[in-house]
């Protein structure tokens, strides 16, 4: 099947019954004034249900970067609804916010993002710490989810003592440790290797099998393969949105 | 997250940058050990004026002959106070336990081969009793000695050392202006105050001085310089200075109520409160300027803490983005910096406490530990840290984490 470049209309999914863990209603994100005017992001509205492996695509300035960071409550929209787990969080201050992030979303960024001065154990720690979850609760946790990653045999080792693969796996923990509805990958990928890659690919897959909603905002075709939907940006609309990425080739 | 958890947190997080978190502490732990110091040693210089004083007995009144003005106007010549005068305040005074009057002067002293220039005081046997001086080997003179104008000397320590090196001063011989005196006592060591050295000097009976040395005589009998009373008690000093100077003025005839005194009277009192203003006023002074180092610390903890900032923004991003609210950042943050704080401020009381154990034990200065200074440095040393730490910290609540975690 070929398509053109349309805006895409919010994807019939088979199974409506399943919770909405996303929906955007026409969000706009517009940056400066008059003539400087930049719509980061334009009219946008998509719904991810649960338990769905999404990527976001496109080119950089496309407005995915926006996108992610108004999905994961770091920015707020010029207009338009945004509702996190049927929840809405579009005119929420910042503190509640935090607690949205904190309790919501996990986290996993391109360069780890983990804390040089605390060990696996500690990092993976810390989501629990801002939720004010008992110590000795958190440590259990926190073995449980690096066991999950196979971390569990570097407990105790700092960031300085893991390759970039381990790291990433350790991220992963910290993100799942607050059993958030969504895992958030910014470029999870971006600073590994191929074989590493596809070790953390496979995490993500088996993350989605157990039931883990993922959006994974990525510029690599074969990382966002490994999703079930595509979302692709251009000039701060959605042009594509693709339950199976097997016409990828032709979008790219 | 709970405050417990943010103290561990700021611990391990100072704990991974030792050099920088030491150097950090540097300032506020030279600051709060200058304060500590510094007041020690001012409250240490004030005590041992107190106590130089109060050696010298506080109930002590000084009677001085004429007054400032007429000290200083050479043509109008004082009404002088003479042993009269003395006399007449023993005996008519209530409130007054003991009298000396004293002439004093300089002489060359010379025993055998040994020569020195000694501070005379020509003064009664009562001097002993009033200016709490007491003899270390031998005696005083006493009133016999006074009425025969004995040529009896009892010498101070420094004295007695450097004229007589090779043994007892007592029964020999010094000459002074051609006339032989014979050492009858020496003084026990005393030590210099206040430019007047007792170890320096040599004591003799006033009506020996007078006739033989210093030939200062009025009409009215030997003249004076000093007239030393000691009152009955600390608190009879006032009743008996109002005393003595309604005497005196009904001697020496200045019945008009208007009239100037001829003569100046000064408590011991008097003098340990000039003194303990002064003193004070130095320890005020020294407490200012470690004040200021203080100061400086807390800036050098404010200046390290927004470089800290800024070399942590994609921490601070990343902590936002799992979970952090904005108080949690600025707890965090401001822990840290109460801790370098508290924690310079520690060793720096534990220096400055160091400090003033040293000072006692090797100089007569008894600079005291003060409980006050301590709290006033250590608090004061976690205020700064609290005041210079909370501009840092707001500034990293208010990072946006979708800049701060762009930046790697």
């Amino acid at each position: 099947m070929i398509t053109t470049n349309t805006i895409a209309s919010i994807p019939e999914i088979a199974d409506d019954s399943r919770r909405e863990i996303v929906r955007l209603n026409n969000v706009c994100k517009f940056y400066g004034q008059d003539d400087t005017l930049v719509k980061a992001l334009d009219d946008v509205s998509f719904v991810i249900k649960e338990g769905e492996y999404c990527a976001i695509m496109g080119a950089s300035g496309s407005g995915k970067s926006t996108c992610m960071n108004i999905i994961g409550c770091l920015d707020s929209s010029t207009s338009g609804q945004y509702f996190l787990d049927e929840q809405d969080v579009s005119d929420m201050e910042e503190r509640d916010l935090a607690k949205v992030r904190n309790l919501k979303i996990g986290f996993i960024f391109q360069q780890y993002h983990l804390l040089p001065q605390l060990s696996a154990m500690e990092n993976v720690m810390l989501p629990m710490a801002y939720a004010n979850i008992r110590p000795k609760e958190q440590k259990e946790r926190a073995a449980a989810a690096l066991e999950r990653v196979a971390m569990g045999h570097r407990l105790n080792n700092r960031p300085n003592q893991m390759s970039g693969g381990q790291q990433q796996r350790v991220a992963i923990a910290r993100a799942i440790v607050n059993n958030p509805v969504m895992l958030l990958a910014d470029e999870p990928t971006g600073a590994l290797d191929s074989h590493t890659t596809a070790e953390v690919m496979e995490l993500f897959g088996e993350l989605n099998a157990s039931g883990i909603t993922v959006v994974m905002v990525t510029h690599e075709a074969d990382v966002a393969r490994n999703s079930h939907r595509i979302i692709w940006f251009r000039d701060g609309q959605i042009i594509h949105d693709r339950l199976s990425p097997s016409d990828l080739n032709h979008v790219i | 997250m709970d405050t417990w958890e943010s103290f561990r947190m700021a611990g391990k997080t100072l704990a991974a940058n030792r050099l920088r978190s030491t150097l950090t502490m540097l300032g506020i732990i030279i600051g709060n050990a200058s304060v500590i110091l510094m007041v020690g040693i001012g409250q240490g210089a004030q005590k041992y004026a107190a106590e130089q004083f109060q050696s010298l007995g506080t109930d002590v009144i000084f009677v001085i002959t004429g007054t400032d003005n007429a000290r200083r106007n050479v043509i109008a010549p004082p009404n002088r106070l003479v042993l009269a005068d003395a006399e007449a305040i023993a005996t008519q005074v209530p409130t007054v336990r003991s009298v000396a009057a004293q002439i004093n002067g300089s002489e060359l002293a010379i025993a055998g081969n040994n020569t020195k220039r000694a501070t005379l005081i020509g003064t009664t046997d009562t001097y002993a009793i009033v200016r709490n001086a007491e003899v270390s080997a031998g005696r005083f003179f006493n009133e016999e000695d006074i009425k025969r104008n004995a040529r009896v000397v009892t010498v101070g320590a420094a004295i007695a050392k450097e004229l007589f090196p090779q043994g007892t001063a007592i029964g020999q011989t010094v000459r002074m202006r051609g006339t032989s005196y014979e050492v009858i006592g020496v003084m026990s060591e005393k030590g210099a105050f206040l430019g007047t050295n007792q170890d320096d000097t040599i004591f003799m009976p006033i009506t020996t001085m007078s006739s033989r040395l210093t030939g200062k005589t009025s009409p009215y009998g030997v003249a004076v310089a000093v007239i030393n009373v000691s009152a009955t008690s600390n608190d009879n000093v006032d009743a008996a200075q109002f005393q003595i100077s309604n005497l005196l003025r009904l001697r020496h005839r200045t019945s008009d109520i208007n009239a100037d005194d001829t003569f100046t009277i000064r408590t011991q009192q008097d003098a340990l409160a000039i003194v303990g203003n002064i003193t004070g006023a130095l320890t005020i002074m020294l407490a200012a300027i470690a004040g200021i180092s203080l100061l400086v610390g807390g800036i050098g903890i404010m200046n390290i803490m927004l470089v800290s900032v800024t070399e942590r923004t994609s921490e601070i991003g990343l902590r936002k983005a799992i979970g952090a609210s904005p108080s949690d950042i600025l707890t965090q943050f401001t822990i840290e910096a109460v801790i370098l704080s508290l924690l310079g401020g520690a060793i720096g009381t534990g220096i400055g406490v160091g400090g003033i154990l040293l000072i006692a034990a090797v100089s007569p200065l008894q600079a005291g530990v003060s409980i006050g200074a301590i709290t006033l440095a250590v608090g004061v040393s976690g205020g700064i840290g609290l005041f210079f730490g909370i501009f840092p910290a707001r500034q990293a609540a208010r990072l946006d984490p979708i800049v701060a975690l762009r930046s790697i």
